[in-house]
């Protein structure tokens, strides 16, 4: 079949990817920001993998959907891990802990500072993983464009972990404070409310493979999600076996139930 | 009976003073304000309100709304309608599938032309304040029209978007304009922006057209807006396109808008 892979990169996960469906025999085609044009020209795959969150890719999916092309992720899901405030209200929605954020421009978060408890975290809004984000020690560290609208999210101090899924599989790694996806990460020992949280994550949005980024607060112990990821990487998987082979297969199982 | 109403400051105070005023004398009026709003996880139990009216674009005003809209008070119009409403290539595609005639549309990586001859280059994103200023340039029997706005977010500032949405340029007579507030219809022809600039010097109320009727429910119901205007072209064969609809209707252009509006709401918060 024919398989589109919306994607910023044409190298990593994407062209791992590639790789694996062609070797069974399919014809696949990245869409990057040089050659995706959003028009019917799309309808010519069988199939699109939405790898890549950015605006031009969702646009790309909805309108696949729209036009009944089966596509995986599902778009509204992949949309709502890319904006921070659907994100936190995906985190509750599962039954979780998030951190607290606020959301303003600077004049008004000036005249509410008191409710602010410095350090907080500076994200981007439509942003998901650590780019960006930067920690923010008084009213002095933000930008005062009157124009900007601010995200801020709550620090917290502890552990950090990145865990990633796919199905059953769990893989709980320890990292370092703010760091993205790519630096090296060691394993640790499953923990079971790590396991739990993925649990309901996964039975809430019927995702099959993903990560959440946690933190255990060290004073009270108790574990926040951060940040969510519907397709990350996976630079740092630990586990027995290939990944790409088991998320390969987990997409085409994915495509034989939206095809029907 | 109470109304929360969201907005920026550039609508609140260039387009809704008496729409405020009004409502002011029929119910209990609280405001949000997009530029002095603090948005905060704590807000989803606090409000009190019957309804939520939305005259605002921005990324908080949505975010506020969502929280709303967790709860059952109902807001007009609704997150998805703005979303939808904001972003043309969604709006474009949703009313295509839905039958509203549209003009034929591309969004391409700068360098690739569109697969039509005669085009606008329009933004991508419609949400910031700033007026439309066309370029037009004519070549070869061919028309190609560019949305300052659009060749410059396309290469530089925080958009940088490295695309253009493009649509099919339709040539028309007469540019339509119609005001839907809930099932009301209120129609306007002008000469088109690009024939005459100030588009309310040539504007005039018209009979309503039922055609436009049939496609203006469509639309707004595709795109899920209660309150919008919508832009028609009419094409040499006789053919409407609609080219534009807007969450955000500046409905002072309609004789007793304000009241209109405020009425409707309240109409709505009693349901």
């Amino acid at each position: 079949m024919k398989i589109g892979i919306l994607s910023k990169r044409t190298k990593m996960l994407a062209g791992k990817l590639k790789v694996f469906f062609e070797n069974r025999g399919d014809e696949v085609t990245i869409y990057t920001d040089k050659n995706l044009i959003l028009n019917e020209n799309l309808f010519q795959n069988d199939f699109f993998i939405l790898k890549s969150k950015k605006l031009f890719y969702l646009y790309a999916a909805f309108y696949l959907e729209a036009n009944n092309i089966p596509i995986f992720p599902n778009p509204e899901l992949t949309f709502r891990h890319k904006n921070r405030i659907e994100a936190h209200f995906m985190i509750k929605q599962a039954g979780l802990t998030a951190p607290d954020y606020y959301f303003g421009t600077f004049e008004t978060l000036r005249k509410n500072k008191d409710k602010l408890n410095f350090p907080l975290l500076l994200k981007p809004i439509m942003s998901s993983g650590s780019r960006g984000i930067k920690i923010i020690k008084s009213l002095e560290d933000l930008p005062k464009d009157a124009n900007q609208l601010i995200y801020l999210e709550e620090y917290l101090n502890g552990t950090h972990y990145d865990v990633y899924f796919i199905k059953d599989e769990i893989c709980q790694l320890e990292k370092p404070p703010l760091s993205n996806e790519h630096v090296d990460m060691n394993k640790v020992a499953l923990s079971d409310d790590v396991k739990e949280i993925i649990i309901k994550w996964k039975n809430t949005f019927n995702i099959p493979f993903g990560h959440l980024d946690m933190v255990r607060e060290e004073n009270t112990e108790k574990l926040y999600v951060v940040d969510p990821g519907n397709f990350p990487e996976f630079t740092n998987w630990k586990r027995e076996g290939d990944f790409i082979v088991k998320i390969g297969n987990i997409i085409l199982e994915q495509y034989n139930q939206l095809k029907i | 009976m109470k109304i929360g109403f969201i907005s920026d400051n550039y609508h609140l105070e260039k387009k809704s003073v008496e729409f405020v005023k009004y409502l002011k004398t029929k119910v209990e009026v609280s405001l949000y304000i997009e530029e002095s709003f603090l948005l905060k996880d704590s807000l989803v139990s606090d409000f009190e309100e019957d309804l939520f009216f939305v005259k605002a674009k921005g990324e908080l005003a949505l975010g506020l709304i969502k929280l709303i809209e967790k709860t059952s008070i109902p807001v007009i119009n609704s997150s998805k309608g703005i979303w939808n409403a904001i972003h043309r290539f969604l709006n474009s595609m949703l009313m295509e599938k839905a039958g509203v005639p549209v003009p034929d549309f591309s969004l391409n990586p700068i360098g690739v032309v569109p697969p039509f001859t005669d085009y606008i280059i329009k933004n991508i994103v419609d949400r910031k304040v700033y007026a439309f200023a066309p370029k037009i340039e004519k070549k070869n029997g061919q028309i190609h029209v560019k949305d300052e706005r659009a060749l410059n977010e396309a290469v530089g500032g925080e958009e940088n978007y490295r695309y253009y949405f493009y649509q099919q340029f339709i040539k028309s007579k007469w540019e339509y304009k119609v005001y839907g507030i809930g099932e009301q219809l209120f129609f306007y022809k002008q000469l088109p922006l690009l024939v005459n600039p100030n588009k309310t010097e040539s504007r005039q109320k018209i009979e309503d057209i039922q055609e436009l009727k049939e496609i203006a429910f469509k639309a707004m119901e595709a795109v899920d807006l209660k309150i919008a205007s919508i832009d028609f072209l009419k094409s040499k064969e006789g053919n409407y396109f609609l080219t534009d609809i807007n969450c955000c209707p500046n409905f002072n252009y309609i004789k007793n808008g304000h009241k209109i509006v405020a009425d409707y709401l309240i109409e709505e918060a009693k349901k």
